[in-house]
């Protein structure tokens, strides 16, 4: 580079402008696989009304509706193997705290209503099933895929997003923060 | 005549002139080119729809996507334009849910800033590096005829010429 030799202001230039560059690019490519944390994290849970699975009017939930307890949301559909690897945590999430204040809401996703029963049937699991028949959940929460599961503390607020399988040890110490009031 | 610049300078300058002006304009417009005004419902959501990424998709817009989630968020688009949203609060309730990565280009903000900041920011030293360049050509004095013919021989290399060329006669007759 003849054009640069004893010029060091010039040298200088084009490697600041060299570096500025290549750091641009890789924040970007960087930032192009990576999911960001959900910018719901610490906000107002979207609220959402739908049907229970059964179709029975009773069996609907209304996010709002539960406020004052806390409320673990669990995306799922009967198709996504990582949801049965979840799903043993997620029945003992319930067993262990149904009746300290704490409720498991799944919302079943882009499912078929006889497979979506016969995963639960199978599973054996109690706790309450909606389905998000247009998606309008998913595209609240900012689903990415399944599962992924939002902890919604008494105040109604998301307090963690968890995107893969759940673990049950996990989410007691975080459900059990949430009922002394302390860690959130 | 000091005030006049010679032919070959002048030239010069006006080449690098025109480099930097065409420069200029097309950076410009790449800068200030949008898109086209949508006329439609239909191209309003396929507008906004286009900026849109696809959170199940790899790389894929909202607008482009066949998967179900896509499909819904077209129909959420068109539900909400109906309901008498903007394009930009429509943008805006899906940056809520996603974050910003949920847009298909950088958002003007942040680290995104530069990214748009970055043409202007390369027009202005193409300007620069331009100016000082026609500076320095404009600068380098006049080029005179006389200077760009070659050298005239001295009376010394005529008279070693013809000796040369004696001895080669005599060698080669």
């Amino acid at each position: 580079m003849s054009v640069l030799r004893g010029r060091p202001v010039l040298l200088t230039g084009v490697i600041v402008a060299v570096v500025a560059v290549v750091a641009l690019l890789a924040t970007g490519l960087s930032r192009g696989h990576t999911i960001e944390a959900s910018p719901l994290v610490g906000k107002a849970a979207p609220d959402f009304h739908l049907q229970g699975l059964d179709g029975k009017p009773e069996s609907a939930v209304r996010l709002s509706d539960l406020r004052g307890q806390v409320v673990v949301v669990n995306f799922w559909a009967s198709w996504c193997a990582e949801c049965r690897v979840e799903q043993p945590d997620l029945d003992q999430t319930w067993n262990r705290f149904r009746d300290a204040g704490v409720v498991v809401v799944g919302v079943d996703f882009q499912d078929t209503e006889g497979d979506a029963r016969a995963y639960l049937a199978e599973a054996g699991s109690t706790y309450p099933v909606v389905v998000d028949t247009d998606s309008t959940a998913a595209l609240a929460f900012g689903l990415r895929g399944v599962p992924e599961t939002f902890v919604v503390d008494q105040r109604g607020e998301i307090v963690e997003r968890v995107i893969g399988p759940v673990e049950a040890d996990r989410l007691a110490d975080r459900i059990t923060g949430l009922l002394e009031g302390g860690v959130r | 005549m000091s005030g006049l610049r010679p032919l070959h300078a002048s030239r010069s300058a006006v080449l690098v002139a025109m480099a930097v002006l065409a420069a200029a304009v097309t950076l410009a417009m790449v800068g200030l080119r949008g898109p086209a005004p949508a006329q439609s419902q239909e191209q309003i959501v396929h507008e906004i729809a286009a900026g849109l990424r696809c959170p199940v998709c790899a790389d894929l817009s909202a607008a482009d996507s066949p998967a179900p989630l896509a499909r819904q968020m077209r129909t959420q688009i068109a539900d909400k334009l109906a309901q008498g949203d903007s394009p930009e609060e429509i943008r805006r309730s899906f940056i809520a849910a996603y974050g910003s990565s949920v847009l298909m280009t950088p958002p003007r903000e942040g680290l995104g800033r530069l990214v748009y900041a970055f043409p202007f920011l390369a027009l202005v030293v193409a300007l620069g590096a331009g100016g000082v360049l026609l500076r320095r050509t404009l600068r380098r004095g006049p080029t005179t005829a006389a200077e760009s013919r070659p050298a005239r021989l001295t009376e010394a290399d005529r008279r070693r010429v013809e000796l040369a060329l004696d001895r080669l006669r005599v060698e080669e007759p």
